[in-house]
């Protein structure tokens, strides 16, 4: 399933209650070719299934992880091959038409939380693949996860078959001969099973990817996930094909950007295992897509701020700072919780351990929510040369320091004025809603209203045949 | 639920040992309601209040933590101020000026994170040695609550079972030991030449990973008095924890009597509110996890007719028995750079010096090099030599990257005369002051006089010091134990061997104030072991009806 929106309030709650699991590879697979089931497995990974079908703590791709979604909470599904739990009476067939067309075995549709507008360009060859690992290659595990509750009327699966028919495409993936190899195969691997416009394409009213607006930039929940076209100013047109493909396998490409949030989950459980050659064609494709420009950005949000601090006009003037009950400024809140890791002029480690703050993406940005979503929630990416970590500041309840939103107000804006862009200024507001895991659509309520005025219609047309046909019976 | 004046389980006291066992309780489904005398501070306050110090002022761990009126503790900055909370007497005195905050979150704000388990043998010096007393359960009874207690606070330590203090553990370490600063690398080489093992030190401080949703340490080197991160654990990083649990934390509420009802079982505490206004708070089962000096107070404050000499305190126990490692500082001056202050303040010691056959005649005793950074006293002292410009530039460097300090901390015995009893004088809420009669006994006197200060003269030799500076009084260590001793025999001691107040079957002191036996190494990680196992009983208790 996608990166959309990973959860803050991570409850495996479920898998705490282990139920009975055949923690064994299913044994020696029937006549399955084991290369197959290898290329499955790393099909998986280039899909990152388990970003979502693997709940943190959890068991393999047993599900139940609770996704923020701007309609509700989408909690995603068991596709491990237990038979009364996850997938294990799907066959190929079932098994394509779940993830290329959204459909379930039942007939039932999936919410478009699962990116199969993405998948659906996966070949045969590579569905078989993948079907054969989800079938021989992972282990079963009969768990039924929380089933997902969205509010009336998007609780009406069937509701997607419109949606699907406005927005579902059925055409296939389709080689560009005047392009090279390497961007063909990049072309493949990033709109299919890496599924990047998924959280990089903003959607439109119906949630619907902006297809004029191809990876120009699109909130993910809390997140923000950036403009990465050409343009040189609103994207990362200036960035080498040596420094994209860096960030893919790292997550890290000092000072410019930084992966966290779902971005830096898919660096952690996708990006970093695929083989050169597939990044680098991911980086060529992705570095060829057309520039899309932002008319309020005159220039690239990787220059923005230099070093600085207000060091000197603070130290001494306010001896025993928990005995005065003033709130503080930004400039105390950065000295006295962010200073002692990113230092006193915002200009990080020397070992880039811990990053400057200007020159950076998330300073630099005309959004701010990537900044109050880091302060929030911190940033945890693991790879396989180590753990890259940012303590939350309240987004969680356990997070040993809790700021309150005005306190975030006070240290983004800060931030933001002193090591960034200027011009982007944080509302209390902009805090609430990054809080409360990213805004919520307005969708829900205008389909309640919708269906209202609609029944409402219905109602007045019932009356009005009655009252007719009572007519009818009196002039008779 | 807890509410503000009832729970299953009311702790008084929000430090390490009542934060550990709030945490058990919770998770074990019953209500906590948390007492705590001082203010709750958020980290970044106390970070602001320590870098507004002036420099004369830093290396006093107290002076960013200013006590409420109503919660007063001993403030180091002057003499006069020292002898304002804690009365102190005896021959060693000054030995006895234990530094502790009464703040929510409690002392472990300003620890340095080491975490050494006593040894087998430090738990049984009476059948060993002849000397002090045997605890009444045995290392291999302790050990699963030591791990648990790594576990809970995150400790990092060596994997090696060569390098490690002692090798008798049933799991490894959460983490990898932090490295070696060049200052502590050059005194275990040193320590090696003359046949000395200096080990790691476990630590409760995060090592290259995060833990508990808490960094890495990044090596700011100020874990006294607050790690500005918390990457070292204190209590104050699980408050939040707690109350996502469902725990009640109440501060600024003093805690003056314990009431007894029927059978002598606790039924309530009471405690004043910074206006002094007197609240009661009932319970099911009371925690006083005050440590060795507040505890023994609150117990004394309590007298009643079925307890004429203060709660708990039928043995004559109450209050006897303080300890704490007598400390000498040894200042030293290199001829070349040997920069400590890499890293955090402390993280290796040599442990072999506190155990042998001369404990029946002589205590053990713990040697290290301090990993401090020295630049603060540096500048304090290059700025007294009346130096200015270039010349105090040159000299802070100078100071800052050539001088040291080694410590030794020595083990002391439970004395019946190191006592704690109510002082005359009075508080601002009219509550007795704690006075304390201290002597470190000759027991400790003889090893400072033919065992570690010897040592520690070759130690500095080797080191090949220019100058140095042994200090002829012992000082505080700062790690208050006894007051509420723990033992098999209720007419000799406190608590029976889970913390239990051999008086009152629903009442538990476990921490510091039960210990038996100190050992040369820091007392925190054992306290919290305590902690664990008191936290079965009181969940078993429960449970039980």
């Amino acid at each position: 399933m996608t990166r959309l929106a990973r959860p803050f309030v991570v409850a495996v709650v479920l898998l705490l209650a282990v139920g009975t699991m055949s923690a064994c590879l299913a044994a020696e697979p029937n006549g399955v070719d084991p290369d197959s089931i290898k290329r499955g497995a790393y099909l998986a990974t280039a899909s990152d299934c388990a970003a979502c079908h693997t709940a943190p703590g959890g068991l393999a791709f047993a599900g139940g992880l609770p996704i923020a979604s701007p309609v509700g909470t989408i909690f995603s599904t068991n596709i491990t091959p237990s038979a009364s739990a996850g997938i294990g009476n799907y066959s190929e067939v079932d098994f394509a038409r779940a993830v290329r067309r959204g459909v379930r075995k039942d007939g039932g549709n999936l919410y478009p939380a699962m990116p199969y507008t993405s998948y659906r360009l996966l070949t045969d060859a590579d569905i078989h693949d993948l079907y054969n690992y989800f079938r021989h290659g992972v282990a079963a595990v009969d768990l039924v996860p929380r089933r997902t509750a969205l509010p009336f009327p998007m609780n009406i699966r069937a509701s997607m078959i419109g949606w699907n028919l406005l927005f579902l495409s059925s055409a296939s993936f389709v080689a560009d001969p005047h392009q090279s190899a390497d961007w063909n195969r990049g072309a493949y691997l990033a709109n299919g099973p890496a599924h990047c416009s998924t959280c990089h394409t903003p959607r439109g009213f119906l949630m619907q990817e902006l297809s004029g607006s191809n990876l120009a930039g699109g909130q993910v929940g809390p997140w923000f996930a950036p403009n990465i076209t050409s343009d040189a100013s609103s994207g990362i047109g200036s960035w080498t094909q040596q420094e994209l493909v860096q960030y893919l396998r790292t997550g890290s490409l000092p000072p410019k950007a930084r992966a966290a949030g779902s971005m830096g989950e898919a660096v952690e459980h996708s990006f970093q295992y695929l083989t050169s050659a597939d990044v680098a064609a991911i980086a060529t494709y992705i570095r060829a897509i057309p520039a899309v420009h932002d008319g309020s950005d005159s220039q690239s949000r990787f220059g923005y701020g230099t070093a600085g601090s207000m060091l000197g006009t603070l130290r001494g003037a306010n001896g025993i700072r928990s005995d005065t009950g003033t709130s503080p400024t930004g400039a105390e809140l950065f000295l006295s919780n962010c200073a002692s890791c990113h230092a006193s002029r915002g200009q990080g480690s020397k070992d880039d351990y811990y990053p400057s703050l200007f020159h950076n993406s998330v300073t630099g940005a005309a959004n701010s929510s990537n900044l109050i979503a880091t302060i929030l929630y911190g940033v945890d990416r693991k790879i396989s040369s180590g753990q890259a970590y940012m303590p939350g500041f309240g987004g969680h309840k356990t997070d040993p320091s809790q700021f309150n939103d005005n306190e975030i107000v006070l240290l983004a804006n800060y931030v933001f004025q002193q090591y960034g862009r200027a011009g982007t200024t944080v509302s209390r507001g902009d805090v609430a809603v990054v809080r409360q895991g990213g805004p919520s659509s307005s969708l829900v309520l205008l389909a309640q209203i919708g269906v209202a005025a609609a029944a409402c219609v219905l109602l007045l047309l019932v009356l009005f045949l009655i009252f007719r046909a009572a007519r009818r019976r009196r002039t008779a | 639920m807890a509410n503000a004046d009832s729970a299953d389980v009311v702790i008084v006291g929000t430090g390490v040992v009542g934060c550990t066992i709030a945490l058990e309780a919770l998770a074990a489904g019953c209500s906590v309601l948390m007492l705590e005398a001082g203010p709750r501070v958020e980290r970044w306050q106390i970070v602001e209040n320590f870098r507004n110090l002036p420099p004369s002022l830093k290396a006093h761990w107290d002076a960013a933590y200013p006590p409420k009126p109503w919660a007063p503790h001993l403030e180091t900055y002057s003499e006069a101020s020292a002898g304002d909370y804690l009365q102190l007497e005896g021959p060693d005195a000054r030995a006895y000026q234990q530094g502790y905050v009464r703040y929510a979150g409690g002392a472990t704000w300003h620890w340095a994170g080491i975490c050494w388990r006593l040894t087998p043998d430090d738990m049984r010096l009476k059948s060993l040695y002849g000397v002090g007393r045997d605890w009444a359960f045995d290392y291999n009874t302790l050990e699963p609550y030591y791990t648990r207690a790594e576990y809970a606070m995150g400790v990092c330590g060596p994997s090696d079972p060569a390098l490690q203090w002692p090798p008798i553990r049933s799991k490894p370490y959460p983490m990898g030991p932090t490295p070696f600063g060049p200052g502590e690398q050059r005194f275990t080489d040193a320590a090696a030449r003359i046949g000395l093992r200096n080990l790691p030190s476990a630590q409760a401080r995060n090592s290259g990973i995060s833990y508990h949703d808490r960094p890495p340490c990044c090596g700011n080197n100020n874990c006294f008095p607050v790690c500005p991160i918390g990457a070292k654990y204190d209590a104050a990083t699980t408050l939040p924890k707690i109350e996502s649990m469902g725990g009640v934390i109440m501060p600024n509420a003093v805690v003056y009597r314990v009431e007894t009802g029927s059978k002598n079982a606790v039924q309530a505490v009471h405690f004043y509110d910074q206006d002094k206004v007197s609240h009661r708070v009932t319970g099911k089962l009371f925690v006083i996890a005050c440590n060795g000096i507040e505890t023994p107070k609150i117990l004394l404050l309590s007298k009643d007719q079925q307890n004429p000499n203060g709660v708990a305190n039928s043995s004559d126990q109450v209050g006897r028995n303080m300890m704490d490692q007598p400390k000498i500082i040894a200042k030293i001056t290199m001829a070349e750079p040997m920069w400590t202050g890499v890293g955090p303040v402390q993280s290796s010691s040599i442990m072999d010096t506190s155990q042998g056959a001369f404990r029946s005649e002589h205590s053990g005793a713990l040697i290290r090099m301090e990993n401090a950074a020295r630049s603060g006293q540096a500048g304090v002292a290059a700025l007294k030599k009346g130096l200015v410009g270039k010349a105090l530039d040159t000299e802070i460097r100078r100071l800052a990257a050539c001088t040291g300090q080694v410590t030794i901390e020595h083990e002391p015995l439970p004395s019946a005369i190191n006592r704690l009893t109510l002082s005359d004088k009075k508080d601002w809420l009219g509550l007795n002051k704690p006075n304390i009669y201290y002597d470190v006994g000759d027991y400790v006197r003889r090893s400072a006089d033919q065992y570690s200060v010897p040592i520690v003269k070759r130690l500095i030799a080797e080191l090949g010091a220019t100058e140095s500076e042994i200090g002829t009084e012992f000082a505080h260590s700062d790690h208050i134990m006894g007051g509420c001793i723990m033992g098999n025999d209720p007419s000799a001691s406190v608590v029976d061997a889970d913390c239990r107040a051999h008086d009152h079957a629903n009442l538990f002191l476990p921490g510091g104030a039960a210990m038996t036996t100190g050992g040369s190494g820091n007392s925190t990680l054992t306290m919290v072991a305590l902690a664990m196992k008191a936290s079965d009983a009181i969940i078993s208790q429960l449970k039980a009806g």
